[in-house]
């Protein structure tokens, strides 16, 4: 990308957020404040393109909430996603944007149909987990990229965003932002640093609240590392094992209970004491909702998960989805989203950025959100540690994962 | 009752018959059919009328199903103890407030069930307002949780299924007609007794559908124990384990086999229910 | 308790026995105590909406703002859902309602062949689990190629909702005493005018009940309209998503909003039963 068009796209995203310089933390502040927004276009029009099949020329992109920079202050223009706006007033693409995944299967769940009865699911670009993507491709219910669209990808993407064990040289999917599966605890009650996947398992901890995940792929794989084993050279003995080493604990009521997302609220209540946890999660925690909390990645292996984008069967959008995939790994939307976000960011040179945005920031007098910032800047991207002591996960084939499914299922019923 | 008064209880069922015929029974007929299908999500499914699967997926899931008719059954009884003075007072006392008094009921349900339940976990957080204050004085012990506890399961589901109980209650008391109380006073001893004599029998319709109400969504309840519950294994109920199967494992075919188990298993129980309770009165 | 206790608002307060007056309490503080139990949530709920947390958890108090009260008007991100979930209920709750009360006529009034189908038709729908009726829905309209919305939310709703409706009203008109109706034949000597001047005021306390339960059924919907809900967002389903992270303040404001107009509601009530009170005292002291 030209820096003619680089500094045109700065000045739409300033002119979208009509601020000079946003400091972080007003910025997170404002974020913070509301939260999260669904952008669905819920105007009279917006409910009409609902109820007619066959909509409009614009891209419908379902995410998960919290995934993209929101302005809530000012009048949506188009949208109320800074980023987005600078996205379509300069390729006068329109995006429908939709925050309708809560759950990678429940949002399978509601495609599967159209998807099975080769009809168009109604989203042009859509954003499943690593595992999901997986899935979707041994389906073949998504489609394979352009690379020659997509020279962004090429350019700024960092080495650990790309070619991935779920899609070798990124033919289906292109990172969106990820993390890292590792243990999140409150050391002032359980009275100890926690350093290993086992901790889990002890005693001592069974009245102040274990937490686990309810993902039978992100549990499994914790303790097959627990026990020495690479997740992805796992035989189904080996997993068997793993099982039945979370299955006598959780007899044993070891486990206060099996989380989606609520673990957040558990661990900052103070109802757990230590849970499998998301790293961003708890640098979001430990920034604003309980300073006691760490993160750790077990000694063993942590796992390491992203999001990525992907182009559903039946989207006949497919140029200007590429466009808009492309203009996420330009450093500067880049930077904003991470900024935002917290998670790690596929586009190398964003921590940099980011660490620049913070000097300025206390260049400017602003030491809070210059802290803020760096506190990000160190972690939106994995560091050379955590990149080695972090596994992917297995591929599975559909036998394979009906029966990983069982065996969970059996550890949490 | 008017005897083959002829088309016209089939125009006024027409409506509602027609729109559940079409949206709900067809609709589950073919839910039936995945039942019997065996496959999978890259094979395809097949219609192999594999009945098999029915004892299958009991026999799996029988600890989750007795678990579910436990709780559901635990929430009928409360929700009646709790709920039949309130429509009673309502009823009786309300006067010319009766109408708000039931949107008060009613009213926190308009709130959503996340925020309701969010906020419930927040107050009986582990060492939060309520818990922890009773800890602080020493009444309860440290490791004392109500999350994760059937007993906080049930007190969900009592709490979310209180205004199916309370409206029909309401409804069958407010059309006792006072004079009838009176003359039990007279006749009988104690206010109880008037009240046991008369009232309750004359409210029996109310409870009846209240009962019904409320145990039948409560079988099939998967989001207490989900939120509430945190999925703990002691309070897993049949709708966790069949939202599982369906969205997790994407096994239809068992996931629907268990829907229709559910389904049969609460119908026979209505049946032996209403048959207690003398059908003929009450359904007439 | 005395079961003929003045109801509240009108008759001059008598004398009575302070047992009688002790036990006649019992009801109003247990139907407060209940009251109580339902609301303290809710209570929560307002308190934190006055909140203003520096992250995106609500959780902790961080301090007092009415920011969120100014802001939410320019969230239609926000707003927006919600009057969707308001439409929704409000259309699916009027259709489910004539409907269901048609059948619980049916049912209660005539014995015709096909009794004991209805009633399973009516009993099933309740009993199905939510992702079974919802997926199923879904299935029917990918085969009938209709794209989801709406419409498609809204028939589910409909769909669920009469079942519900039916047995609530069923409770109001079982043991219903036809003789007035009769000799209401008598003074308007036609069904139609008969219905309507005396039998719909006397099952109308049933039939307000089983709106009020559709109404709340339809507006907290979940499951069932995820599968059929397409882009459509409704308030719980956008509840449901943001509160994965914690529920942001905007949606206490909303539920506090929502709890005023029904304060104000039964305030409205109340001002008329005492006009409604006064107003009788005046033409008793006038003298019939």
């Amino acid at each position: 990308m030209s820096d003619e068009q680089r500094s045109r796209i700065e000045m739409a995203i300033v002119r979208a957020m009509q601020k000079d310089r946003v400091s972080r933390r007003t910025f997170l502040g404002r974020a913070g404040k509301g939260g999260i927004a669904i952008g669905a276009a819920l105007t009279l029009p917006g409910l009409i393109a609902a109820c007619t099949p066959g909509g409009s020329a614009a891209l419908e992109w379902a995410n998960w909430p919290a995934y993209i920079d929101i302005d809530e202050e000012s009048d949506p223009n188009p949208t109320p996603y800074p980023t987005l706006n600078a996205f379509i007033e300069q390729t006068g693409i329109n995006v429908n944007y939709s925050e309708v995944i809560n759950d990678n299967e429940e949002f399978f769940g509601t495609i599967f149909p159209d998807l099975e009865a080769g009809n168009s699911t109604g989203w042009d670009i859509v954003t499943p987990t690593d595992w999901m993507v997986e899935k979707l491709i041994r389906l073949g219910y998504i489609q394979e990229l352009d690379h020659s669209k997509l020279p962004n990808l090429a350019a700024n993407a960092a080495d650990f965003a790309v070619d991935q064990w779920f899609d070798p040289g990124n033919a289906y999917s292109v990172y969106w932002q990820g993390g890292i599966t590792g243990i999140g605890y409150n050391p002032t009650i359980t009275g100890r640093e926690i350093t290993s996947f086992d901790d889990l398992f002890d005693p001592a901890f069974k009245d102040l609240g274990v937490g686990l995940f309810s993902d039978t792929r992100d549990m499994l794989s914790l303790s097959l590392l627990s026990l020495g084993i690479v997740p992805a050279n796992a035989t189904m003995d080996d997993v068997t094992r793993a099982q039945e080493k979370l299955l006598a604990a959780a007899e044993d009521g070891q486990f206060r209970g099996f989380y989606g997302n609520e673990y957040y609220d558990e661990l900052s209540a103070g109802n757990l004491a230590l849970t499998v946890a998301w790293s961003g999660d708890v640098t979001q925690m430990k920034l604003y909702d309980n300073a006691d909390v760490e993160f750790v990645v077990p000694a063993e292996g942590g796992m390491r998960w992203n999001d990525n984008l992907v182009i559903p069967n039946g989207s006949t959008n497919v140029d200007a989805v590429h466009q808009l995939m492309n203009y996420w790994y330009d450093p500067v939307p880049a930077t904003t989203l991470a900024e935002y976000i917290g998670y790690f960011s596929p586009v190398a040179v964003v921590p940099e950025r980011i660490q620049a945005d913070a000097d300025a920031a206390r260049a400017d007098g602003d030491d809070a959100g210059a802290d803020e910032l760096e506190v990000f800047a160190a972690t939106v991207a994995p560091t050379e540690d955590q990149i080695a002591n972090t596994y992917p996960y297995k591929q599975l084939t559909e036998d394979e994962e009906a029966q990983w499914n069982d065996l969970w299922l059996q550890v949490m019923s | 009752m008017s005897r083959g008064r002829g088309l016209i209880p089939y125009l006024f069922l027409l409506p509602g018959g027609a729109w559940l015929i079409l949206f709900f029974a067809i609709p589950m007929a073919f839910m039936l059919l995945v039942s019997l299908q065996e496959g999978s999500l890259s094979t395809g499914y097949e219609l192999t009328w594999n009945f098999g699967i029915y004892p299958e997926v009991i026999a799996e899931s029988s600890d989750q199903i007795i678990r579910s008719v436990t709780y559901a059954f635990a929430t009928t009884v409360l929700t009646l103890f709790i709920g039949y003075p309130m429509a009673y007072t309502i009823a009786f006392r309300g006067g010319r407030l009766k109408n708000a008094l039931l949107l008060i009921v009613i009213l926190p349900f308009f709130v959503s069930f996340i925020i309701r339940t969010l906020n419930w976990k927040m107050i009986l957080a582990d060492n939060g307002i309520l818990l922890g204050t009773l800890k602080d004085w020493g009444m309860l012990e440290a490791g004392f949780h109500l999350i994760a506890t059937p007993a906080g399961v049930i007190g969900g589901l009592t709490y979310n299924f209180l205004p199916f109980m309370v409206l029909p209650l309401y409804v069958a008391l407010e059309k006792i007609d006072p004079r009838l109380i009176e003359a039990g006073m007279d006749l009988f001893a104690s206010r109880f007794q008037a009240f046991w004599r008369v009232t309750f029998p004359l409210s029996l319709p109310g409870v009846v559908a209240g009962s019904l109400l409320t145990f039948i969504p409560a079988v099939g309840d998967f989001i207490n124990a989900e939120l509430i519950g945190a999925a703990n294994r002691d309070v897993t109920m049949i709708g966790n384990i069949i939202q599982f199967k369906y969205l997790n494992a994407n096994d239809f075919p068992a996931a629907s086999a268990l829907g229709f188990v559910l389904l049969v298993g609460v119908m026979v129980l209505i049946a032996i229910y209403t048959r207690v309770v003398g059908s003929e009165r009450l359904t007439s | 308790m005395t079961a003929a206790a003045p109801p509240l608002g009108t008759a001059p307060i008598r004398s009575a026995p302070i047992g009688q007056r002790l036990s006649g309490l019992v009801l109003p503080v247990i139907t407060a105590l209940v009251v109580v139990f339902l609301f303290a949530p809710l209570v929560v709920m307002v308190i934190f909406s006055f909140n203003d947390p520096a992250g995106r958890q609500n959780i902790t108090w961080q301090g007092f703002t009415l920011d969120n009260y100014l802001t939410l008007w320019g969230r239609p991100d926000i707003t927006g859902p919600m009057l969707t979930s308001l439409t929704i209920a409000a259309i699916s709750t009027l259709v489910a309602t004539i409907f269901g009360t048609l059948i619980a006529l049916a049912l209660t009034r005539y014995d015709f062949r096909g009794r004991s189908a209805t009633n399973l038709l009516i009993f099933l729908p309740m009993t199905a689990p939510e992702i079974i009726l919802g997926a199923s829905l879904l299935t029917l309209w990918v085969s009938m190629g209709v794209g989801r919305g709406f419409i498609t939310i809204l028939v589910a709703h409909i769909m669920f909702n009469v079942s519900f409706v039916v047995v609530t009203v069923r409770a109001r008109l079982i043991g219903f005493n036809r003789s007035l109706e009769e000799a209401g034949m008598d003074l308007y000597a036609d069904a139609w005018t008969t219905f309507w001047k005396v039998t719909f005021p006397l099952i109308f306390p049933g039939i307000l009940a089983a709106a009020l339960l559709a109404f709340s059924l339809s507006i907290d919907d979940y499951v069932i309209t995820v599968f059929n809900a397409g882009r459509t967002v409704t308030f719980p389903l956008w509840v449901f998503g943001v509160s994965r992270l914690g529920i942001p303040p905007e949606v206490n404001v909303l539920g506090t909003l929502i709890l005023l107009l029904a304060v104000a509601f039964i305030a409205v009530q109340l001002w008329q039963a005492r006009r409604q009170a006064a107003a009788a005292q005046t033409v008793t002291i006038r003298g019939r």
